[in-house]
């Protein structure tokens, strides 16, 4: 009995260790297999597996869309679709395991960053000269993904100055109100949108605007928007000696939050904005219940369609951020993201100056075409005066067929492909997107690396956007609103300063 | 058993049913709000207000939603994923709880300290993603089912179940010839049935809710279960504005998306009736400390 047991520890034993060593084998042979596949021969297609993120519904594989890509380009595609709820888990596995395709889309954050100075990615600055389209584009693009001033990433190229204003002009025209510049002239409009019936039902139930939860998040933060259009800066300012400024202690921004204070003690706009659903606050737009939001230029189509299913008399209109200084726009990231080239399933320069190839070909004329506009005859027609317009249900189509790719590879709206025919709000919305980029008001410690920013940078955030809520809800005054800044500048904003301020004055050099 | 009706007794009876009944339809109008949405047209919903019935019957939102073929693929993949999946979870989970279960085995002690260990600590993410990955198991669904193959908790409740049979019981069977494997398999199983069929049903729905780690360890997304397919459907689509950054999404209409919920809970509906009584016998087993 007790030989037995020894006998089938022993086993047991023996068992393990083959089983370890057989999974080890086998992970080590992986790398030098895939060395032998990626041997470069240049006129064969390229074997190209990009890992993007899932738009709505996933395209078949081999469907017209990609086999059109690939015959232009000489590849041969494997698109991984990565759903976008789980993208950032999903990315960081990939890079702690290296187990990466030879395109990775990545948002930027401290994972990336991280990632991205542990040497993972090909840098690719010095190559951009070479391709036409990418050097095309306007270098705040690259600038805006840069790390110590050095470019991994081609950008999905957004215009970075969208941000407008999305407005019910008939309510305006009811009022006879004229379009505010001033701190001012926004109070008495947005007063009277509340008070004064602009949809003429003879009811109290409209706001000039409605504020929710996340109305100071991110770079679609009101409060920022509103500061950039009377004069203000973009987050951060610098002046010549590289000394930064938050946006915080700035008198523009400040006034903004003084008028916001005033329209919630008068009872102008939503009490309830504190908690308020984004998605809420829509809908009160959707209904007919709110005059204005700040979204970008190409909503108000979107806004226009909505709201006439409801209320086919209304007329919605956009306009550009304008205030005393003329248009001032606080500029975007300018990205959806940006695509990376993983050293570790790229290895040769070749192979990535290939790669470089595939994106810049995706911005040629007739990939530009394909990626914005469809297939000719099936998505969109040719109109005599030399623009595009879709053909029957062409758009909806689009979306489900062709969208899921434009959003993921290199295309930028306006560049190398012509012009769209739409609805007038339409065109102007796009229209205004590319144009915007000339008042762009531009955030200069974007690509400036801190450490305190990527250990603490959300919860400083949080602290002053608290603090900004405070104050517009009467909670804290003007003395308490210094205070919050002076904590906040023990808690690490002192420290960020000075951090952006290094970061700014090495890159300078 | 008859007893006279007070008026006591009347108002306590009318206060109970007028309760029961109140949290009764808190129950379902939500389930009957989610089906008359479904069925409702578009331009109704988007008026807004509350739809108990469809006022205008529309069958547009399962058109859509059957125009391709991912729902159903999906939803293939899940019961699958389910089937296979929960037939291995018993095997395994069994093969380890009887041995566990019986007292002259070996270092079982220190077999059950390392499976406690487990309960208590884990490798973490990356770690397990090294595994799935060296086990061969990415892009495949065993990747679903393998890694999970064994629950501690439920292995530890099953052992405490399999240690209230008698060792008589096997003493005999050894008795007349059987083997171990024979033990369990005729003696020990059959008498354990309703214990068996409620660990099955807690891993059925186990991996019906599989999301996480389908979407870390599955690449191709013709694999992707039901779960990671409605939630895209579902809760990304409503995201649509939080952020300006993001281009416009493809916005989904509510109609679609309640059309979404009604198909992938259909299944549940259909098979839960039959389990319900052995789910409601399991549970209360082994619960008493003989």
């Amino acid at each position: 009995m007790k030989r037995n047991n020894k006998l089938a520890l022993v086993s047991a034993a023996v068992a393990s260790t083959m089983l370890v060593s057989v999974a080890c084998s086998s992970g080590g042979e992986a790398p030098s297999a895939g060395k032998q596949a990626a041997a470069p021969e240049d006129t064969s297609p390229l074997n190209l597996n990009i890992a993007i993120t899932q738009v709505g519904d996933i395209p078949a594989k081999g469907n017209a869309v990609e086999q059109a890509i690939e015959k232009y380009t000489n590849t041969k595609l494997d698109f991984q679709w990565i759903p976008s709820s789980a993208y950032n888990d999903k990315i960081n596995v990939m890079l702690a395991s290296n187990e990466m395709p030879k395109l990775l889309k990545v948002n930027q954050g401290p994972t990336v960053t991280n990632a991205i100075e542990s040497q993972l990615f090909w840098e690719i600055g010095p190559y951009l000269k070479d391709y036409k389209n990418l050097n095309a584009q306007n270098k705040q693009f690259y600038e805006n993904i840069a790390v110590e001033g050095k470019i991994y990433g081609v950008p999905l190229y957004r215009n970075m100055g969208r941000g407008a204003n999305v407005y019910r002009k008939d309510w305006m025209d009811n009022l006879k109100l004229a379009y505010p510049k001033t701190l001012d002239e926004w109070y008495n409009v947005l007063k009277a949108l509340t008070l004064n019936d602009p949809d003429k039902n003879g009811k109290n139930d409209t706001y000039g605007m409605v504020l929710h939860k996340t109305y100071n998040q991110g770079s679609a933060s009101i409060p920022t928007r509103f500061a950039v259009m009377m004069g203000g800066i973009n987050k951060w300012g610098v002046d010549k000696d590289g000394n930064f400024t938050p946006e915080y202690m700035t008198p523009e921004f400040f006034d903004v939050l003084k008028l916001f204070r005033r329209l919630y003690a008068e009872n102008l706009i939503n009490q309830d904005f504190a908690v308020l659903d984004a998605t809420e606050a829509e809908k009160m737009m959707d209904t007919g219940r709110a005059g204005m939001r700040f979204g970008v230029a190409t909503n108000g189509k979107s806004q226009q369609d909505r709201l006439n299913k409801t209320n086919p008399n209304a007329v919605v209109d956009v306009a550009s951020f304008e205030g005393p200084k003329g248009i001032r726009i606080a500029s975007e990231n300018g990205n959806n993201g940006f695509l990376v080239i993983p050293k570790s399933s790229v290895k040769t320069e070749a192979e990535m100056k290939r790669v470089l190839g595939f994106l810049d070909k995706l911005m040629d004329p007739q990939m530009s075409t394909l990626l914005l506009r469809g297939i000719e005859g099936t998505h969109f027609g040719n109109t005599a005066d030399g623009r595009t317009e879709f053909v029957g249900d062409g758009f909806n189509i689009f979306q489900r067929e062709v969208k899921p790719y434009r959003d993921n590879l290199t295309v930028l709206e306006g560049y190398n492909v012509k012009p769209l025919k739409d609805v007038p709000i339409g065109e102007k919305g796009t229209k205004m997107e590319s144009d915007g980029i000339q008042y762009i008001v531009s955030n200069p410690a974007l690509s400036l690396k801190s450490q305190t920013f990527s250990e603490r940078g959300q919860e400083l955030d949080q602290m002053m956007m608290d603090a900004q809520t405070k104050f517009i809800m009467g909670k804290i005054d003007e003395a308490g609103w210094q205070e919050e800044i002076n904590k906040w500048k023990k808690a690490g904003g002192d420290k960020l300063i000075a951090e952006y301020k290094a970061a700014y004055l090495k890159m300078k050099k | 058993m008859t007893y006279d009706k007070t008026w006591s007794n009347r108002i306590f009876d009318g206060v109970n049913y007028t309760l029961l009944t109140l949290i009764g339809l808190v129950c379902i109008i939500p389930f009957i709000y989610v089906l008359a949405v479904s069925f409702t047209a578009p331009h109704i919903v988007a008026q807004g207000g509350f739809i108990l019935y469809p006022k205008e019957i529309s069958l547009s939102a399962y058109k859509y939603i059957f125009s391709t073929n991912t729902l159903v693929r999906s939803l293939g993949v899940s019961v699958y994923v389910t089937v296979v999946g929960t037939l291995i979870n018993l095997v395994f989970t069994s093969l380890l709880a009887y041995p566990l279960s019986r007292p002259h085995l070996k270092g079982r002690s220190l077999m059950l300290l390392a499976v406690l260990f487990t309960m208590l600590f884990n490798g973490g993410l990356i770690p397990t993603y090294y595994v799935v990955k060296s086990l061969g198991m990415i892009d495949s669904l065993w990747s679903l089912m393998i890694p999970s193959a064994i629950s501690a908790f439920n292995l530890i409740v099953l052992k405490n179940f399999f240690q209230q049979i008698p060792d008589g019981l096997e003493d005999s069977a050894k008795i007349d010839g059987c083997n171990d494997l024979g033990i369990l398999f005729r003696i020990v199983i059959p008498l354990s049935l309703p214990a068996i069929a409620t660990f099955g049903l807690f891993y059925a729905v186990d991996h019906w809710n599989k999301f996480f780690s389908a979407v870390m360890y599955i690449n191709t997304n013709t694999k992707w279960p039901i779960q990671v397919v409605l939630r895209e459907i579902v809760i990304n689509a409503s995201s649509r504005i939080g952020d300006t950054n993001i281009e416009e999404m493809n916005i989904q209409p509510l109609t679609i998306k309640m059309a979404v919920i009604v198909f992938a809970t259909l299944p549940i509906i259909a098979v839960y009736p039959f389990l319900q009584k052995h789910f409601a016998k399991g549970v209360m087993l082994g619960s008493v400390k003989g």
